[in-house]
């Protein structure tokens, strides 16, 4: 099931490249490997540029040097800037990541898309989505939707007593004290900039 | 409560609860080593108590461990906070590892907390070595969780003996409260509230930390008595 530190998007007139956390020379090579498997396919699709939290200029510039003087592809930098800025607009219809376990304290689960989870979400765990939450358990931890600006993005739970919801780049924190299970599932949604609760009633 | 400004800095990143027991675990954003990498200046990672005036956090991270911040970013980090904080308190993580170096790395002074138990004294002493190894003289000791009536049928360390092994001197006792397990659960530090002896210990400890005389508490309390009475009473 492990993914692999360097994976291909498509996105608006051409691809990306995504690079995860991990050691540049085993960044490099398997991103060579990677191209040389499919070359002909790459030979016809423009690349846009790379994308990576952990990865630097010059290692950025290294890769994009051996992707055009190696393997003779081509690169359209010039779109690269737009990249960074540009909000996940799949929330009605999208790139999805389900995950079917519970996610615990100091967990982190990050995508770009929406996420469904069928378990728990407990204290201490981090929720990151560029598109909706949807957890059919207990939300206790943090959510966050909406990642990179999108507010038209939801969070919705079977049990949403959350310690911190964010969507887009608003925050909202649960009350002090506790709070019980009030036994219905709840969405929620930015509106007019604050997030709001709602109950999630059948044919509404 | 003494009307200085105080912060208190949570280094068990990976297992944060100073957060919870204090009741600011929805406030977090930003957290230590958000701080220590620049991600956010320091003033955002600091999160103002909802209760004391002038009382600060700065929370651990909770999705990283203790090698994300390093001696030095720590010292960097207590050096900055001494600009605006009268008191700076570390909360250093269980263990003698990266955590434990982290929390000692800006330390002027050093309060050890034990409970009266032979593995955790040992553990003290060890601690007590390594620090003064580090030029941290003189730690000051703090008796935590004593229950006075174990130690009255001699089923339990006394203050003395403890004093006594590890040769520093006594800052304080705490005697084993429900109260605190009550009010850690609610969020609420037990300071805050009158009746506890607990709390009447902490507040001497932070007296004798302000530099005053103060007596140690008497654990012998009411309800001590009366359940002794009751016992004769009863027979058992």
């Amino acid at each position: 099931m492990r993914e692999g530190l360097v994976s291909f998007k498509g996105i608006n007139g051409g691809i990306y490249i995504n690079v995860k956390n991990g050691e540049f020379n085993t960044i490099l090579k398997e991103l060579e490997e990677k191209l040389t498997k499919s070359i002909d396919f790459f030979r016809e699709a423009k690349i846009i540029g790379i994308k990576g939290e952990s990865i630097s200029k010059e290692e950025k510039k290294e890769l994009l040097n051996v992707i055009k003087y190696k393997y003779e592809l081509n690169i359209i930098e010039d779109l690269e800037p737009s990249l960074k800025e540009s909000v996940f607009d799949g929330i009605e219809e999208g790139m999805t990541k389900f995950i079917s376990t519970t996610i615990r304290s100091g967990q982190v689960v990050e995508y770009d898309g929406n996420i469904v989870i069928i378990g728990d979400v407990n204290p201490g765990a981090l929720i990151k989505a560029r598109g909706n939450i949807v957890i059919l358990g207990s939300l206790k931890g943090v959510a966050h939707a909406g990642v990179g600006g999108n507010t038209e993005a939801y969070i919705a739970a079977y049990d949403l007593r959350p310690t911190q919801i964010r969507i887009g780049s608003i925050i909202s924190r649960k009350p002090d004290g506790n709070m019980d299970f009030i036994g219905i599932p709840e969405v929620a949604r930015v509106c007019n900039k604050e997030i709001v609760i709602e109950p999630y009633l059948p044919r509404k | 409560m003494h009307g200085y400004k105080v912060v208190v800095v949570d280094t068990d990143i990976g297992l944060r609860n100073l957060d919870v027991v204090m009741g600011l675990e929805n406030r977090i954003v930003y957290d230590i080593v958000d701080v220590v990498e620049g991600n956010c200046r320091l003033k955002q990672g600091l999160i103002r108590d909802k209760r004391f005036d002038g009382l600060y956090l700065l929370p651990a991270a909770q999705t990283k461990d203790k090698t994300a911040i390093n001696p030095e970013q720590m010292m960097e980090l207590i050096s900055k906070l001494k600009e605006e904080f009268d008191y700076i308190i570390v909360d250093s993580p269980a263990g003698i590892e990266q955590g434990f170096k982290n929390s000692i790395a800006g330390a002027d002074e050093a309060y050890i907390v034990t409970t009266p138990e032979i593995s955790a004294v040992r553990d003290a002493d060890r601690v007590i070595g390594l620090l003064e190894a580090h030029g941290i003289n003189n730690p000051k000791l703090i008796i935590n969780r004593i229950r006075y009536d174990m130690v009255k049928r001699g089923d339990m360390m006394n203050v003395e003996d403890i004093v006594d092994i590890l040769a520093i001197d006594l800052l304080g006792i705490i005697p084993d409260d429900e109260a605190i397990v009550i009010s850690t659960n609610k969020g609420e530090p037990v300071i805050a509230e009158e009746k506890p002896l607990s709390a009447k210990a902490y507040r001497n400890i932070c007296n004798r930390i302000l530099g005053k005389e103060v007596e140690l508490l008497d654990l012998e309390t009411n309800e001590g008595k009366l359940s002794r009475i009751l016992k004769v009473l009863f027979n058992k």
